[in-house]
């Protein structure tokens, strides 16, 4: 699945790291997600959607 | 006033180099005789004792990197049943070799080492259970389905060529061995793809 990761995350200039921190997830989890290695669960989906303050649906899309 | 800094501590290098030492400095006094084998089993056992603070330097390094808590319980846990394994399977070893042992004794014995490698296994499903990133627990899962896949295809591979006489017989134990191999093998597969 694609997302928007990268691009919400470098328009409020923070790193990986950050985000990680974020979400009480590992820095590890972040990149796999945003290179589209690997997709979260729908809670997990949901905690990235609240921390950007948009719908899913904004933040990933279908292939 | 000269600033006052707290002593540096050993990082966990330093004691697994010294416990890599002492191992070496007691195999090499047995091989030329210096010691017999019972002495060189107790400051075999002796030495363990650098393990535990090369562990609590290691988890202090794991700690200061971001390593999860799940992460350093299992380390904790492996190392403990670890050192408990060499220990038990080094008695187990030393009792049998004097001589004949009753059924009772042999069982007794054979549990020495048996029940650190049910700890080693526990240890694994804990971290499974404990850990709290499903993205680290998704890696480790599939580095456990690929060791147990491992175990299973060389277990029957094995098994069939031992039932036709073409290969000897193998302990069961190396089960445990086996699946850790494929769940290191696992891991790095995982690395190198990126996942």
């Amino acid at each position: 699945m694609k997302n928007r990761l990268k691009v919400l995350r470098a328009e409020r200039a923070w790193s990986q790291q950050d985000l990680a921190e974020r979400l009480q997830v590992s820095r590890q989890s972040v990149n796999a997600i945003e290179t589209g290695k690997y997709d979260p669960s729908l809670p997990l989906a949901f905690r990235i959607a609240d921390v950007f303050g948009m719908a899913i649906e904004a933040i990933f899309l279908r292939d | 006033m000269p600033e006052q800094t707290a002593p540096r501590r050993k990082g966990p290098n330093f004691w697994w180099g010294l416990f890599a030492f002492n191992m070496a400095a007691i195999s090499g006094a047995q091989i030329f005789e210096w010691i017999d084998r019972t002495t060189a089993y107790v400051l075999f056992a002796l030495s363990l004792g650098v393990l535990y603070p090369a562990i609590a330097s290691a988890g202090r390094r794991m700690r200061e990197h971001g390593v999860g808590p799940a992460m350093l319980r299992y380390n904790r846990r492996m190392a403990i049943a670890s050192v408990l394994y060499v220990l038990g399977l080094g008695i187990a070893v030393a009792l049998y070799k004097r001589g004949v042992l009753g059924p009772v004794p042999s069982f007794i014995i054979a549990m020495l080492p048996a029940l650190p490698t049910l700890g080693m296994i526990w240890a694994m499903a804990r971290y499974l259970v404990e850990e709290q990133d499903e993205y680290l627990r998704h890696r480790a899962t599939l580095a456990s389905l690929i060791g147990l896949g491992l175990v299973l295809a060389l277990g029957s591979f094995w098994g069939f060529l031992e039932t036709f006489a073409v290969v000897p017989h193998v302990w069961s134990w190396w089960v445990v061995p086996v699946w850790a191999i494929g769940m290191g093998l696992g891991q790095c597969w995982q690395k190198v793809r990126g996942a």
